[in-house]
């Protein structure tokens, strides 16, 4: 018999730490993570002696990140492992924080998140398999496909999709860990410069340097180390699959974050409408759009119209991307996913200040990954 | 007779018919058809490479979708181009570069047929052709 996170003993984010995302600068790997995980330790009002077990999510630092990095705070002795899944590194090294302590191998375990942009091999480059188009199609190019699609099924502008970089500008302007901090006109974001199809510059996500930390602790964990409970956001799923063969011409994008999402929500025993807050992969605007659709925040092909409508908005129906999104915040690639678990859990405390979603209750994680992966996490305050 | 060299020769050959066609496979065990061609073992249904065999796919399908490139930093690749998703008569969906290097006159659903399109010569001077995709005329669809 299998059981899903939430039959295990319950597991708790009890701190969050971050290092504004940003563009490369000579700051080393070590000082990025280390900055991160002091802010998590000093959220948690725990010191690092307690940790027990360490995840550090990254595709582009190198062999054998953790140690050099995290030795700076007391070599301890603890488990260190890096962990690397595309785009979803940081949410798999949480979810492996989560896994640790809610099967009870360990009552406090660290996911860290750090990157700084380098060139990386990339695995399926290695397979020998080659299609048509070669280098000359690369991920923005992958995502104006979709959104030429998106428009001639949906009858939508370029306009509707370059909405969601509006609204995800408009919150990241708020946040002091967003590498974009700075609200844009949709004038502003369609006057490019154009880079594929539909997509101008400020529809792709920037990638830059940064880092983000969270600590998930067990129930003996906070009541042995005197932890804030009213503070401690509880991990109701964690979910995470990857790409089948689905029918010709389907976007596996979408089918693949239906799935997760769909075996998520059953896990945590909610639906679409429960949710108040979500970080989603927003990488390029039409992705909010069609993973709104799958999620079943709104009916196939009216994505574009729940931006319009403000229903995605901090303070409408369901805040989507409070943090800025991966848009505005930024993609530095490990740090991402652990970043987004950050947001939520400010937003579910009510401690997000001036981006705060009133009576935000339960929010949901997701990222992507290329292979293709989906990871998403559901956390609840209860 | 000029000797022609396909750029991506596991793809297609330079010598292939009008339209050319594309090397693709099918597994034996549960009949998917798959490109690029691969013999590592079927996606689909797990069976191993000796259930899969070569099968060619006609260069003939209808525009899916298209986007223009209008920035790339990849030395030796100049844009704009146009690359295209293509849903293949025989069945799968590939991304090709059109021959047509802005999407002006595209539409989703048009006819779309292969060619070859002349890429210079390679060191052993022989022109280099490279498989794209073009609207068909009406007459070839
Ligand atoms: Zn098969």
């Amino acid at each position: 018999m299998t059981r899903t996170l939430i039959d295990l003993r319950p597991v708790y984010v009890v701190g969050i730490g971050l290092h504004r995302y940003q563009r490369l600068s000579d700051t080393t790997y070590v000082e990025l993570g280390l900055t991160a995980v002091r802010e998590a330790l000093a959220d948690a009002r725990i010191p690092w002696s307690e940790v027990q077990s360490a995840y550090t999510g990254t595709a582009l630092v190198g062999m054998a990140a953790s140690r050099p990095m995290l030795r700076h705070l007391g070599a301890t002795g603890i488990p260190m492992a890096q962990v690397e899944n595309a785009s979803a590194s940081g949410s798999t090294a949480f979810r492996q924080a989560c896994l640790e302590v809610a099967s009870g191998i360990c009552d406090l375990a660290l996911a860290v998140g750090v990157d700084k942009p380098a060139p990386v091999a990339m695995a399926p480059g290695k397979t020998n398999l080659r299609d048509l188009t070669g280098a000359r199609v690369v991920p923005f190019t992958h995502f104006a496909l979709l959104a030429n699609d998106y428009m001639n099924r949906n009858h939508v502008t370029a306009e509707q999709i370059a909405m969601v970089a509006v609204k995800n500008n408009r919150n990241g302007a708020n946040n002091p860990y967003a590498q974009r901090q700075k609200a844009v006109t949709l004038d502003e974001v369609m006057a490019g410069p154009a880079i594929s199809g539909a997509l101008t510059r400020l529809q792709c996500c920037p990638v830059g340097e940064g880092a983000a930390a969270a600590i998930v602790a067990s129930d003996d964990a906070i009541a042995r180390l005197g932890i804030d409970r009213n503070r401690a956001v509880r991990v109701i799923a964690s979910v995470t699959r990857t790409e089948r063969v689905y029918r010709e011409a389907k976007n596996f994008d979408a089918e693949l974050t239906g799935e997760t999402v769909a075996q998520a929500y059953r896990e945590a025993g909610i639906s679409a409408r429960d949710l108040d807050v979500i970080e989603l992969h927003d990488a390029f605007t039409i992705e909010e759009l069609l993973y709104l659709e799958a999620m079943g925040l709104c009916a196939p092909g009216e994505g574009a119209r729940m931006i319009e409508s403000g229903a995605a908005d901090i303070g409408g129906q369901c805040a989507v991307s409070a943090s800025g999104g991966l848009l505005a915040m930024g993609h530095p690639i490990g740090p991402t996913g652990v970043g987004q678990i950050a947001e939520i859990t400010r937003q579910l405390r009510g401690e997000a200040g001036v981006r705060q979603h009133p009576n935000a209750r339960i929010g949901m994680a997701h990222m992507v990954g290329v292979g293709a992966v989906c990871v998403v996490h559901i956390l609840r305050h209860d | 007779m000029p000797e022609r060299a396909a750029a991506q020769p596991s793809l297609y050959s330079a010598e292939s018919a009008d339209p050319p066609a594309l090397n693709g496979g099918r597994c034996r065990a549960c009949g998917y058809v798959f490109f690029p061609p691969q013999s590592y073992g079927c996606e689909s249904c797990g069976a191993p490479p000796q259930h899969l065999e070569p099968v060619t796919l006609a260069g003939r399908g209808t525009l899916h979708s298209f986007a223009t490139v209008h920035l790339h930093q990849a030395k030796g690749i100049e844009a704009p181009f146009t690359v295209g998703v293509i849903l293949l008569d025989d069945g799968p969906a590939i991304r090709s570069i059109l021959t047509s290097r802005t999407d002006e006159g595209l539409r989703a659903g048009d006819r779309m047929i292969s060619t070859m399109v002349p890429q210079g010569r390679d060191d052993q001077g022989r022109e280099v052709v490279e498989l794209r995709f073009q609207k068909a005329a009406s007459d070839q669809g």
